[in-house]
C-alpha cells in the first residue's frame, strides 16, 4: 500500500484517544480496567449464551447455519448504520479535514486513509458480535481449522462492503446537495435517516419469519442440512457469501463463496476509493464555512430578548441548547432518549394480530391489581432511559478542551454540577412524559397512575444522572477533535448504560415476584431511591467537587 | 492589584512552568507580561484566574487570596483566553447573556452594557448569529465583550492582540487606557516586544518560569544594555515577530 496512506492512518489513529484509558491518572486507569474486567465478560457471556442456545435450537433441525447467516447479516447492517455517522463525521466534519486539504494528497488517498480508520473502529462492533458468534458456532458444530482461517479473513474484510455503501451514500449527499452550509441540519438529517433504516431493518427482521408460507417452511425445515441458508434473503450484500463460505468451509462450495466474498469486498474498496477520487474534494471544500443570516435586526430588539437568570438556570439552559444544537449530541442523547418508547411499540406494530396485542396490554395496564407492577415498570424504564441517554455520563467530556472556561467562571463547582444534573433530568423527564402520555392514550392507563409515574420518575432519573456524572468526572475525556468522541466513543456512557441495565431489573423483578400493592411499591421505591440519591449526591458534593476543582 | 508570591508549578514532575515566581501588578498601570513561547506566561495566568492550582505559593487579587475565596477573586477578574473557540453553537447574544448571568450582572445594567460594547467593537449586526459563523477576529471580540460585561476591576488578557484587526486593537488599547485611568488593573501577556512597547506602562519579563526583570519600558531598555542574558532575551523577543 501507498506509504502516504499508511502514515495518514497512523496519525489519525494516534490523534484519536480511543476509549480514553491510556491517559489519565493511575487510579483512574485501574478503576477503568476493573470496570471493564467486570462488565465485558458478562456481556460476552450473555452474547455467547444467546448464540449458543440459538445454534442449539437450530442444530436440532439441521439449520444452525441460519444463525450464522443472520448474525453476519445483522452485523453488516449495524456497521452500515454506524458507518453513516462515522463516515460523515470523519470524512467531512472532523477538524483534521481542514489540515488535510492543503496537503499534496490525492483525494483517493485521503478517502482510503479515512476509510481504513473507520474500518478499524468498526472492528469493535465486529469483535463484540461476530467473533463470539464465529467461535460459538465453530465449537458447537466442531468445525475444522479451515473454518477459522476463513473466519479470520471474513473478520478483517466484513466491514468494508457496508462502509463502502455508507461512504457512497454520504459522498453523494455531500456532493449534490447544497446543504453543506447547513451542516448541522444535514448531520441531523443523515442521523435520522440512519436511525430509520435501523428501525426498518428491525421491522424487516421481525417479519422475515412470516414471509414464507408455512408449508414451504416446513418442507425446507425437513430437508435439513442448512437448506434455509440458501433461501433466506441476504440482509446485506456480500454478507451472504461470507456466511456460506463459513458454513460450507469444508467443501469447495465454501472456497468458492470465500473467493466471491473477497473479490466483491476488494472490488467495493477499489470502487469507493475511485469514486472518492472523483467526488470527495467537491464535497469537502468549503465545509468550514457556516451559514449566517446577517439579518439586520436592531440591536435593541436583540438585546431585549436576553433576560437575566440565576447562574444555575442560565448554565442549565446553555447545556440544553448545546445538546439540542450540536447534531451528534442531539442524535445520541436527545433523539435516542425519545426513541425508547418507540422501540417498545415496534414489536406491537409488527406483530401479526395488532388489535389483540393492544387489547392484551390495555387489559394488563388498566387492571388495578397490576398497578404496583406497572408503576415499577415505568420506574425501571426511567432508570434505564436516564442511564442510556448519555447526557450526564458525557457531561464533563462534552466540554472538551474548553473545560478551562468552567474553571474561571465565578460559579461554584457544585452549582455547575447541579446545572448539569438538571439538564440531564429535564431531558430525561420529557421522555418519561411522552411514555406516560402514550400509555394513557394507547392503553387507557388510569390518569392517577400516570401522575404517580411522573412524580416518582425524577428519583430514578436523579440516581442514574448522579452515577453518570460521577463516572464522567472520574474519567473525563477532554481531548477530542470531533464531538462523536465525547458521546459515542466515550466509555463512561457505556458504563452508565450497564448501571441502568443492572438497576432496572432490580426495580422491576422483586415487584413481580412479591406482587407488591401499589402503595407498598410506591413507598419502597420512593424511600429506597431517596436514600440512594442522598448517598450519591453527598459523594458528588464532596468527592465530585474535589475532582472538578483539580481538573 | 495582583500579587503572586513564591508560586511554584511543575507539570508531570518534570517541566517547571513557575519557579518561585513572585510578581506584583499594581493598579492604575497597563502591565505587560513578556516572554518567549513556552516561558510560563499562560501558566501564570491560569494560576491567577483559578484554572490551575499552584503547587505552592499564594495569589491575591485586590488583596483577596484565591485559595481562600476563589469565587470572590474570580468575580473581580475579566479574563480573555488566547483561543476564542468556545460556545460556538450559541448565538453571540446568548453567550453574552450567559456570561452576564455567571457574573451576576444586574438586570437593568446588562442591556446598556451589551449595546455599548457591541457598538464599540462593531458587533451589533451579528449578535443574533451563532458564534460558529463568526470569523476568528469576531470570535475574539465576542469573548472580549463577555469578559468585560461585568465591568471587572482586573483585566487579564492572554495574547489579546493576535487576530484583531487594527481598528479593534486600537479600540482595545483605548479601553485599556480608560480602565487604568479609573485606577483599575490591566495585565496582559504577549510574546511581541513591539506590542508591549506601544501600550505598556510597565513590563515583567518571564523565562523558564521565573521573572527576569520588572520595571518601566525605559528601565528595561537600559537594563538590556548592561545585562547579557537579558539582551539575548531582547533579541529573541524582537525576532519572534
Amino acid at each position: 500500500m501507498n506509504r502516504k496512506i499508511l502514515s495518514l492512518v497512523r496519525v489519525m489513529l494516534r490523534n484519536s484517544t480511543g476509549l480514553g484509558i491510556k491517559d489519565g491518572k493511575r487510579s483512574t486507569q485501574i478503576f477503568l480496567i476493573v470496570m471493564l474486567a467486570l462488565t465485558v465478560p458478562f456481556m460476552l457471556i450473555g452474547i455467547v449464551a444467546l448464540f449458543s442456545s440459538l445454534i442449539g435450537a437450530f442444530m436440532q433441525i439441521g439449520q444452525a447455519g441460519l444463525v450464522l447467516k443472520l448474525g453476519i447479516g445483522i452485523n453488516s447492517a449495524i456497521i452500515f448504520i454506524f458507518g453513516i455517522f462515522y463516515v460523515m463525521s470523519s470524512f467531512y466534519f472532523s477538524s483534521d479535514v481542514e489540515y488535510l486539504l492543503p496537503l499534496p494528497l490525492k483525494p483517493w488517498e485521503i478517502v482510503s486513509a479515512k476509510l481504513i480508520v473507520v474500518i478499524i473502529y468498526e472492528f469493535i462492533v465486529t469483535g463484540v458480535l461476530y467473533l463470539p458468534l464465529l467461535f460459538t458456532y465453530g465449537i458447537r458444530l466442531g468445525m475444522g481449522p479451515l473454518y477459522y482461517v476463513y473466519g479470520l479473513i471474513v473478520f478483517v474484510l466484513l466491514p468494508i462492503v457496508p462502509l463502502a455503501l455508507a461512504s457512497f451514500l454520504v459522498m453523494l449527499i455531500m456532493r449534490f446537495t447544497n446543504l453543506k452550509r447547513h451542516k448541522d441540519f444535514l448531520k441531523v438529517l443523515a442521523g435520522m435517516l440512519g436511525l430509520f433504516v435501523g428501525l426498518g431493518i428491525n421491522m424487516l427482521l421481525q417479519n422475515v419469519s412470516t414471509d414464507l408460507s408455512p408449508e414451504a417452511l416446513l418442507e425446507m425445515l425437513e430437508s435439513g442440512s442448512n437448506s434455509l441458508v440458501n433461501v433466506i434473503p441476504d440482509i446485506f450484500p456480500a454478507a451472504g457469501w461470507a456466511s456460506q463460505a463459513l458454513v460450507y468451509s469444508s467443501s469447495l462450495k465454501g472456497l468458492l463463496n470465500l473467493i466471491l466474498f473477497v473479490g466483491v469486498t476488494l472490488g467495493a474498496y477499489g470502487l469507493i476509493t475511485a469514486f472518492g477520487q472523483v467526488i470527495y474534494l467537491k464535497g469537502a471544500v468549503g465545509l468550514s464555512e457556516a451559514g449566517s443570516s446577517r439579518r439586520n435586526k436592531a440591536i435593541g430588539q436583540v438585546v431585549e430578548k436576553s433576560r437575566s437568570r440565576s447562574a444555575l438556570l442560565s448554565y442549565c439552559l446553555v447545556e440544553i441548547r448545546l445538546l439540542v444544537r450540536t447534531p451528534i449530541y442531539f442524535l445520541n442523547c436527545v433523539v435516542m432518549n425519545f426513541l425508547w418508547p418507540l422501540f417498545l411499540l415496534i414489536p406491537l406494530l409488527t406483530s401479526g394480530d395488532q388489535a389483540m396485542a393492544f387489547d392484551e396490554i390495555t387489559r394488563v395496564i388498566s387492571n388495578p391489581e397490576n398497578a404496583g407492577i406497572v408503576l415499577a415498570a415505568a420506574f425501571a424504564m426511567a432508570v434505564f432511559m436516564g442511564a442510556s441517554n448519555g447526557i450526564s455520563s458525557s457531561a464533563m467530556s462534552r466540554e472538551g478542551e474548553n473545560i478551562y472556561v468552567k474553571k474561571y467562571l465565578p460559579v461554584s463547582y457544585i452549582v455547575q454540577l447541579n446545572a448539569k444534573l438538571l439538564s440531564a433530568m429535564l431531558i430525561g423527564f420529557a421522555a418519561i412524559l411522552v411514555l406516560v402520555l402514550l400509555c394513557i392514550i394507547l392503553f387507557k392507563m388510569p390518569l392517577f397512575l400516570g401522575l404517580l409515574m411522573l412524580i416518582t420518575s425524577p428519583l430514578a432519573l436523579l440516581f442514574v444522572s448522579l452515577t453518570g456524572l460521577m463516572i464522567d468526572l472520574v474519567n473525563p475525556n477532554f481531548t477530542w477533535d470531533n464531538e462523536q468522541k465525547a458521546v459515542k466513543q466515550n466509555i463512561n456512557v457505556f458504563f452508565n448504560v450497564i448501571i441502568g441495565m443492572i438497576m432496572a431489573p432490580l426495580v422491576i423483578v422483586p415487584t413481580i415476584i412479591i406482587k407488591w400493592t401499589l402503595a407498598s411499591t410506591l413507598a419502597i421505591l420512593c424511600i429506597g431511591f431517596l436514600v440512594l440519591d442522598i448517598l450519591m449526591y453527598s459523594i458528588l458534593a464532596t468527592r465530585g467537587v474535589k475532582i472538578f476543582s483539580s481538573i | 492589584m495582583i500579587e503572586l508570591i513564591n508560586i511554584n508549578k511543575t507539570y508531570n514532575g518534570k517541566v517547571k512552568a513557575a519557579d518561585n515566581l513572585t510578581l506584583t501588578v499594581p493598579s492604575g498601570q497597563i502591565f505587560g507580561f513578556l516572554g518567549p513561547n513556552g516561558a510560563g506566561k499562560t501558566t501564570a495566568i491560569k494560576i491567577i484566574t483559578g484554572i490551575l492550582k499552584a503547587d505552592s505559593g499564594s495569589v491575591k487579587v485586590n488583596g483577596i487570596d484565591i485559595g481562600q475565596k476563589p469565587l470572590e477573586v474570580k468575580k473581580q477578574i475579566g479574563f480573555v483566553p488566547d483561543t476564542p473557540n468556545m460556545f460556538l453553537r450559541l448565538k453571540g447574544i446568548e453567550y453574552l447573556g450567559f456570561m452576564a448571568d455567571m457574573y451576576e450582572v444586574a438586570a437593568d445594567q446588562r442591556k446598556p452594557r451589551i449595546e455599548d460594547l457591541a457598538s464599540r467593537f462593531g458587533m451589533a449586526d451579528v449578535l443574533d448569529d451563532k458564534i460558529l459563523s463568526y470569523s476568528h477576529g469576531m470570535r475574539q471580540k465576542i469573548v472580549l465583550m463577555g469578559a468585560l460585561i461585568h465591568e471587572p476591576s482586573v483585566w487579564i488578557l492572554d495574547e489579546p492582540m493576535t487576530g484583531l484587526d487594527p481598528r479593534s486593537s486600537f479600540i482595545l488599547k483605548e479601553m485599556m487606557r480608560e480602565q487604568v485611568n479609573e485606577g483599575k488593573t490591566v495585565f496582559f501577556s504577549t510574546h511581541v516586544l513591539d506590542v508591549a512597547e506601544k501600550i505598556c506602562d510597565r513590563v515583567a519579563i518571564i523565562d523558564k518560569g521565573s521573572i527576569l526583570f520588572t520595571g518601566t519600558l525605559a528601565e528595561m531598555k537600559e537594563h538590556f544594555k548592561k545585562n547579557e542574558s537579558l539582551e539575548n532575551m531582547f533579541l529573541e523577543l524582537t525576532e519572534s515577530e
